[in-house]
């Protein structure tokens, strides 16, 4: 079995919407500013907020682009307000309401926002797109934690940072539980949960734990991979990333979302610039969502956009042997 | 209640001054948006140097009346108020449209003080306003002024909110969604210290506004959205400014406002009016400076 650094233990699957909502609650409890903006998709953790906060929470209705700006406006007067919807809804829909109301002026707006590619709810819902498209608009930091663990201390620290923000809750099986509970969570900085030989996974959100997985079947064909979780897209922790490719040769990176500006393109866009360095991208190729089930046995919608620990794994092999080829 | 004709000739007063300004801020690269800077500035001159609490001083003070003015393209006129105001110098109104100036080509809240709300992208103005507005509302709630504040009783305090939020809308934005949404969003708070003002002046860059795609029947919208409705002429001061008192003292009533301005695309200037122009450019618009200069006086 690999060994792990210090904050690592892996363990049961557990929800990530639940470290949210724990953080959430805390952060209300704590910030008596911070309100709960709903747009018709009810909150994490909403009968505690029924119960404890109902003042605090503003139904905006299923009227996303107004409540943005609704937001904006409490925001400027000191509010903390928070804005939880799907991507596509809550942020998609009113993507320039965000850029113009309130990233120009840099309102202090937090958004957990829902994404991926898993389940039954179709194209609509299950977009892949929405991530990379934030990622070209200034101001706004970004979030994508790997477990329970993480999210709950993402989360705290989003509530702390002034700023506008967003989390994403991704739509996955639910990932492995990776941190301890003393895992020193740093906006804006990487944590590597092994550091590797040969190669080395970059990775976000739930596929670290398909690349945890993937380190076990790489052991066995004798393989030392390396797993970096970068859970902030925005901004990217450079440093961790070059200090990476300087020690194994060969970078794959693997992500819920579609490659075209994620993860994988925010890495290479270091590394062309760093270190060249041969690279291989997991993620979902240019192509929407769909519906698909989840069984005992099987996976469709992970088979289909090859996300699973295997594709993993298969990407690992290709580069190294890219890197091989160029020595 | 109505207000004194001394009161009235000088904002009239105001209101050349301000349109020397902004003839000014057209020239800097011979654009501007002329017809909707033109057709609402007697409503901004309402608004700054009669009706708002506003301190030039300090643009920031909290219990400010806020304006957020949803159709920003026509900033030009506010910035004229606010260097009339003392808060920028004269010379800022040739930096207009400039990199670095703070009189950038549409209000842009970061970099202009004084300026409430970063517009621009038509529609937004509304939500943000009813947003600034639920959010006195709140404050209201949470943080309720104490007896030791004022020595009037608490229920005399329900008639003066911290703060209104005046939203300057144009009349082709009404045709955005989000407007809409927003409309619904202030009936349903029962935001009364929020008051919308529509500058129709019933021309957009396509061509009439109600060709273009129709708005009509504009009051019964408004009072079907569960707003207070008011109609004036927005070019005549005794007008404004009856109708302004008349809508702040309605505060209390859970309804929000909204006031129908019928105004004229580049008014006062005949050339900009029988174009009905929208964004002048060039010879045609200083064509329209020109005339503008010999009507309204070099007033430096």
């Amino acid at each position: 079995m690999a060994t792990w650094n210090k904050h690592v233990a892996i363990g049961p699957p557990a929800g990530v919407g639940k470290g949210i909502g724990k953080a959430m609650k805390a952060a209300f409890q704590k910030d008596p500013k911070a309100l709960a903006i709903l747009e018709d998709m009810q909150f994490p953790e909403i009968e505690w907020f029924v119960d404890n906060m109902f003042d605090r929470m503003i139904e905006c209705g299923i009227a996303e682009q107004n409540a943005a700006c609704v937001a904006a406006a409490l925001a400027s007067e000191g509010f903390t307000p928070v804005i939880n919807n799907f991507l596509f809804a809550g942020m998609g829909r009113a993507y320039n309401q965000i850029r113009q109301s309130i990233l120009v002026d840099r309102f202090n707006v937090k958004f957990i926002a829902r994404e991926g590619v898993w389940g039954e709810v179709g194209v609509s819902h299950a977009t892949v797109e929405g991530w990379g498209s934030l990622r070209v608009l200034p101001n706004l930091m970004m979030i994508n934690p790997a477990d329970a663990v993480e999210a709950e201390k993402a989360a705290t620290a989003m509530m702390q940072y002034i700023g506008p923000a967003v989390i994403k809750q991704e739509m996955s099986p639910d990932p492995l539980t990776i941190f301890t509970a003393d895992y020193p969570f740093d906006l804006g900085k990487a944590y590597s949960l092994r550091d590797g030989k040969d190669a080395t996974i970059i990775a976000t959100g739930y596929m670290v734990t398909e690349a945890v997985k993937a380190v076990d079947l790489l052991e066995e064909d004798g393989l030392d991979v390396g797993v970096l979780n970068v859970s902030t897209l925005k901004p990217i922790d450079e440093e961790a990333i070059v200090a990476a490719a300087k020690r194994t040769g060969a970078i794959v990176t693997a992500e819920n979302s579609s490659e075209i500006n994620g993860l994988g393109d925010a890495v290479a866009c270091v590394l062309c610039e760093n270190l060249p360095t041969p690279l291989v991208k997991v993620g979902v190729e240019d192509e929407f969502g769909q519906s698909g089930l989840i069984t005992e046995e099987k996976d469709e919608l992970m088979e289909h956009f090859a996300l699973s620990a295997k594709d993993v794994a298969d990407a690992v092999k290709k580069c190294i042997l890219k890197r091989e080829a160029l020595r | 209640m109505s207000h004194s004709d001394a009161l009235v000739q000088e904002l009239e007063a105001k209101a050349k001054v301000l349109v020397n300004h902004c003839l000014d801020q057209f020239c800097t690269f011979s654009q501007g948006h002329v017809g909707g800077t033109m057709s609402v500035l007697e409503i901004i001159t309402a608004l700054y140097f009669h009706h708002l609490k506003f301190d030039p001083k300090n643009p920031d003070w909290p219990e400010r009346d806020r304006v957020v003015m949803s159709k920003a393209h026509c900033c030009e006129a506010i910035y004229a108020a606010l260097v009339e105001l003392g808060m920028y110098p004269e010379e800022t109104l040739g930096t207009y449209y400039c990199y670095g100036s703070p009189f950038q080509g549409h209000a842009d809240r970061w970099c202009t003080p004084g300026i409430d709300f970063s517009g621009g992208s038509l529609g937004q103005g509304l939500s943000f306003a009813a947003g600034l507005a639920l959010s006195e509302k709140l404050k209201m709630k949470y943080n309720p002024p104490s007896r030791q504040d004022t020595f009037l009783p608490r229920y005399i305090v329900r008639y003066n909110p911290t703060y209104r939020t005046y939203c300057i809308l144009g009349d082709g934005e009404l045709q955005e969604g989000q407007v809409w949404e927003a409309a619904m969003f202030a009936a349903k708070f029962k935001l009364d210290n929020l008051i919308a003002i529509v500058d129709y002046n019933k021309w957009s860059l396509d061509g009439p506004t109600n060709d273009v795609m129709p708005i009509e029947p504009l009051v019964d919208k408004w009072k079907a959205f569960g707003w207070s409705v008011y109609e004036i002429n927005g070019h005549e001061f005794h007008d404004i400014l009856v109708t302004l008192d008349m809508v702040a003292n309605q505060y209390g009533d859970n309804r929000p406002k909204v006031i129908i301005a019928h105004t004229v695309k580049g008014r006062g200037i005949s050339h900009w009016e029988a174009l009905h122009m929208h964004l002048g450019r060039g010879e045609e618009m200083m064509k329209g400076v020109r005339e503008g200069r010999a009507k309204y006086g070099d007033m430096e």
